[in-house]
């Protein structure tokens, strides 16, 4: 008997995902952005972005479907971001899904985005062990998450505890005069740049903030840094090189994520580690990773960057896991929240 | 005018300015990428009893916290274009009972309300100090100048 299929809805930002997934295996992935609509607007606007996803959403869910070769009656379950993010985009999703479950008379499934962005690794490179750690960086999160139990049990290890890592990204490519999103422009320049060129702090390393935050992030002071050394050199009208300071900046970023992930792995006994989120497609985080991951006998998994991003096939790859675990799905009354904590993987009743 | 020495400081006064901030009141925040806003903020709600990590809401362009004495409203207007989309975040629906603190919201949050506080942060220009200069100025009949002067810790 073959698994049921299962279709997977993602509106928490600016992204439209729908993807269509049977037991581990990807059969459709098709995103929508409106970041070309919030151009227009000259910046991104919450109201656009629900608006966008409304325009996108049919068309999106009819393209997954072509790709698939399936109709929508084919479907089995349906499974949706329930939250964590805009509180305006995740009404689009959740009320698409609740309206197709409703009408196909399927089970729903109100899923975890960050839960979401661990599990898609399944659709790439098989079932995920029964525990592992997952470290989690984005434009809007970064989160270290200890995974038990099948993903039936997630815990938050640790976060930010002022800039993702992403925005880190974007606003040091900003003060570099580098395009938006900064990631891709960063790590570029930095390939031909020196990353021990310049010594910038790395946030909540030292032997106090260790003992207080283990497996917290902050990248606040690195980008006061970064802003300081280059305003610095600006007015000495000292030479600087682009290529070296976002080698050293990037450099700084990557170092104390994965020295933290590994750290995590060790203190609670996890072989596995999965990276996902838009910045896990930056090449020296995934490089230094594996190194240190080889070194501490840890087995790394990252899936491509197209299923790092927010999309649909992650979601429907978690819907497929709960199915596949006899779930129980969630009510059609869930509500969005756009604080969900990860501990919540699945909505069921309040 | 305060000359703050550092981040400990930075939010010591954001603390000792939410003891003086009122439901409805507007603060606008401005300062230069890494000038110690969030810092000030996050002080800001620890004085204001909001227990719950204030991190920025860059990605979410607005995040509320409930939790504290007044509901505190953080707003980051770095990536909105213009006046047209903030009203679009339906901010004024809060306005009247929070402190609303936008960062990055000069000429775009001017019409939100009458009265407004500006709070500018600068780095100092010694290269290796962590010293920033805060300066406090009001619009409208809110602030007067004893109401500013309040605002200047006596440290």
């Amino acid at each position: 008997m073959s698994d049921p299929l299962i279709l997977g809805i993602e509106t928490s930002c600016d992204e439209t995902g729908v993807g269509i997934v049977r037991g581990t295996t990807l059969l459709a992935d098709a995103v929508a952005s409106s970041v070309d609509e919030h151009a227009r607007f000259g910046g991104v606007v919450p109201e656009v972005a629900s608006r966008a996803h409304v325009e996108a959403m049919i068309p999106t869910i009819n393209r997954a479907c072509a790709e698939a070769g399936v109709g929508i009656h084919d479907i089995d379950a349906v499974a949706v971001t329930g939250g964590p993010g805009l509180a305006g985009a995740l009404l689009i999703g959740t009320a698409t899904a609740k309206a197709l479950a409703s009408a196909l008379d399927v089970p729903l499934y109100a899923v975890n985005h960050l839960a979401g962005h661990v599990v898609v690794d399944e659709l790439e490179h098989g079932p995920l062990p029964e525990t592992a750690v997952g470290l989690l960086v984005s434009g809007g999160h970064s989160s270290l998450l200890l995974v038990r139990d099948d993903a039936q049990d997630v815990t938050a290890l640790g976060a930010t505890i002022d800039d993702a890592a992403g925005e880190a990204f974007d606003k040091i490519a900003r003060i570099l005069d580098l395009p938006f999103p900064g990631g891709p422009w960063i790590d570029r320049a930095a390939r031909d740049g020196d990353p021990t060129a310049i010594a910038f702090p790395r946030g909540l390393t030292a032997a106090k903030d260790l003992a207080e935050h283990p497996y917290d992030f902050s990248f606040s002071g690195l980008k006061t840094a970064v802003a300081r050394w280059i305003a610095q050199q600006r007015s000495a009208g000292a030479a600087m090189s682009v290529p070296d300071v976002a080698a050293s900046f990037q450099e700084a970023v990557v170092d104390v994520l994965t020295r933290k992930a590994i750290q995590a792995c060790r203190d609670h006994g996890v072989e596995h580690l999965v990276i996902g989120g838009g910045v896990a497609a930056n090449s020296r985080l995934r490089a230094l990773a594996q190194e240190r991951c080889e070194q501490a006998d840890i087995v790394l998994r990252i899936p491509a960057p197209h299923l790092c991003t927010d999309n649909g096939a992650m979601i429907a790859a978690l819907g497929s896991k709960l199915v596949r675990q006899g779930a129980a799905p969630s009510p059609l009354d869930f509500p969005t929240l756009s604080v969900l904590r990860v501990s919540t993987v699945v909505m069921h009743e309040q | 005018m305060v000359d703050v020495p550092d981040a400990a400081h930075m939010r010591a006064l954001g603390a000792h300015v939410a003891a003086l901030l009122a439901p409805g009141d507007l603060v606008v925040l401005v300062g230069d990428l890494g000038a110690g806003k969030t810092t000030f903020v996050q002080g800001l709600g620890s004085g204001l009893g909001v227990e719950e990590a204030i991190t920025s809401p860059t990605f979410v362009i607005a995040r509320a916290h409930g939790a504290g004495r007044i509901p505190l409203v953080h707003v980051d207007a770095y990536r909105l274009g213009s006046t047209v989309e903030l009203d679009e975040l339906d901010l004024d629906a809060d306005l009247a009972t929070s402190i609303t603190v936008v960062e990055w919201g000069e000429g775009k949050v001017e019409q939100l309300s009458e009265d407004r506080l500006v709070i500018t942060i600068t780095r100092s220009d010694h290269d290796d100090d962590e010293v920033r200069t805060v300066v406090f100025a009001g619009v409208g009949a809110r602030w007067t100048d004893a109401a500013l002067a309040e605002l200047s810790p006596a440290w």
